[in-house]
């Protein structure tokens, strides 16, 4: 299609569509962006409930080890599912005007993204001002963060592109998703397992991730930066793949029933 | 099939040859279960620039195919489409409104779709308010604006959006009956100015005041193309039930989150 200037339309749109999605979900409640924060915090609490008060673990710091897993966790688990419905939800907007579909995950990746940076520097208040270790760790933060976004986006953009095929997928991945949770060490220490076991464990890239935050928070060491190296590229590789899929079949979405 | 030239002075602008567009029945996840279906058979025309051209047949006849296509939303599974570099766009009212956002948002989120730039949105802003009669509600939320400002709204930014070549599907006034009869009017007149229109229609009335040839459609191929006149006189003797206006009222909302 020779259009004047594609790009641009499209990186505007992105722009303010995020825009627009991050004031959609204030203006929907009372408290608006207070959500937020009140949010995670409430989910953090029923997990505190459940593992400090109700099944207690005998863990130090069991709230400050939660919260350093449950945060990122859950911008993994909310990018990846509402991702995955990014594409069939523009149904009705693809179809009167021609986008690259890979602006829809897109939206959705920095909306959530966001988000995510703005609940995770209430998590670095909460370690700096908790007493915490504090030291040169901190600085792999980034690295962290930007390897645990690559993974987001590579299976944001891939389930986006595969679902509208496949609608059923989306009860498989929330399924999927769910066991994901529970082999990532969210709420228990993966150290605690055998030797053996652990090896296996630490091939799932977030609990690798979940273990990075960690190491940073509450014990001041640096995490793996090798095994966090070799999960990012993995991931740069994945978001290929999506980003592939999603040209390939650009012209093919609007054409099927949703 | 007589292919009409009567423009040719004018450029180029979109050229189909043998087109065809093929969708997909049933099955879903194995090939096997799924049955082919060409909503668009053999199609070839072109389009040039200055030219007003009506697209007239029944229903399912492949008239939204052809028109999805011409705005570069799908893309022929045969044959061949060229635009000659122009921006089609299709008439899209209300296109990416939510409402919980306010009007202002919405006429940036609607431009940007329609294929306007940020800073153009920004110079069109008072007119595209003043025209849709929305005055001091602009920056509250949409969910607050009545249905006929909701149209008026709608109307007001994709009329604004002015494309190089605009694609008409039926709707050519909406909201309530002085809106209608007025934005019914400035989109006669743009129509019959020099601007390049695609107008998909039932009304063969329609057809006749705006369009100066028309592209008879039937059954995915071209039943015949040429002059206004002359194509309504053969499409009316094969239809026993003429249509009312064709016009109608859009009022759903676009919201896709």
């Amino acid at each position: 299609m020779p259009r004047k200037s594609e790009l641009s339309r499209s990186l505007s749109f992105i722009r303010y569509k995020t825009l627009a999605s991050l004031q959609v979900e204030s203006a929907r409640t009372y408290a608006g962006y207070l959500w937020w924060v009140f949010e995670p915090l409430a989910n953090m609490l029923v997990y505190y409930l459940v593992f400090s008060v109700i099944l207690p673990r005998g863990t130090d710091n069991y709230v400050a080890f939660l919260f350093a897993g449950l945060i990122p966790w859950r911008w993994f688990q909310a990018t990846v599912m509402r991702g995955s419905n990014s594409i069939l939800s523009a149904k009705s907007l693809m179809q009167q005007v021609y986008l690259p579909k890979i602006v829809f995950p897109t939206v959705t990746f920095l909306t959530d993204t966001f988000k995510f940076l703005v609940i995770f520097v209430l998590l670095l208040l909460f370690f700096i001002l908790g007493g915490f270790p504090l030291g040169y760790p901190y600085l792999a933060l980034p690295v962290i963060i930007v390897v645990q976004a690559l993974l987001i986006a590579a299976l944001t953009l891939l389930f986006a592109a595969i679902t509208p095929f496949l609608p059923d997928l989306r009860v498989v991945l929330e399924n999927l998703i769910r066991l994901w949770f529970f082999l990532s060490g969210v709420f228990y220490d993966i150290d605690m397992f055998s030797e053996h076991a652990q090896v296996y464990l630490r091939l799932n890239p977030m609990a690798v991730l979940l273990e990075s935050y960690r190491a940073v928070f509450l014990d001041g060491v640096w995490p793996d930066m090798m095994r966090l190296g070799v999960f990012g590229a993995l991931s740069l590789v994945l978001l290929g793949v999506g980003v592939w899929i999603l040209f390939r079949f650009d012209y093919a979405y609007p054409k099927l029933k949703l | 099939m007589p292919t009409q030239s009567s423009n040719s002075e004018h450029a180029l602008v979109l050229a189909l040859h043998n087109v065809g567009v093929r969708y997909w029945k049933g099955g879903g996840l194995f090939r096997r279960h799924r049955s082919e279906f060409w909503a668009l058979k053999d199609v070839s025309f072109q389009l040039h620039a200055g030219e007003t051209l009506g697209v007239i047949g029944k229903n399912g006849a492949g008239k939204s195919t052809l028109l999805r296509l011409l705005a570069g939303i799908i893309k022929p599974d045969r044959g061949q489409f060229v635009n000659h570099g122009f921006q089609t766009t299709l008439l899209s009212l209300q296109i990416g409104f939510i409402p919980h956002l306010s009007g202002r948002m919405n006429i940036i989120l609607s431009g940007i779709l329609l294929g306007l730039t940020r800073r153009e949105i920004e110079q069109k802003m008072a007119s595209i308010i003043d025209f849709a009669e929305i005055g001091g509600f602009i920056d509250e939320p949409l969910q607050t604006y009545s249905s006929g400002m909701r149209a008026r709204l709608g109307f007001s930014t994709a009329f604004h959006a002015d494309p190089d070549v605009l694609l008409i599907d039926e709707v050519l006034g909406v909201g309530d009956a002085s809106f209608v009869k007025k934005s019914k009017k400035v989109m006669r007149d743009r129509i019959q100015s020099d601007k390049t229109v695609v107008l998909i229609s039932h009304s063969a009335a329609q057809i006749r005041s705006l369009c100066n040839r028309v592209v008879w459609i039937d059954g995915g191929t071209v039943a015949m193309d040429g002059p206004t006149d002359e194509v309504l006189e053969a499409y009316l003797k094969t239809t026993r039930h003429r249509r009312g206006d064709g016009e109608r009222s859009l009022a759903g909302d676009d919201e896709e989150d």
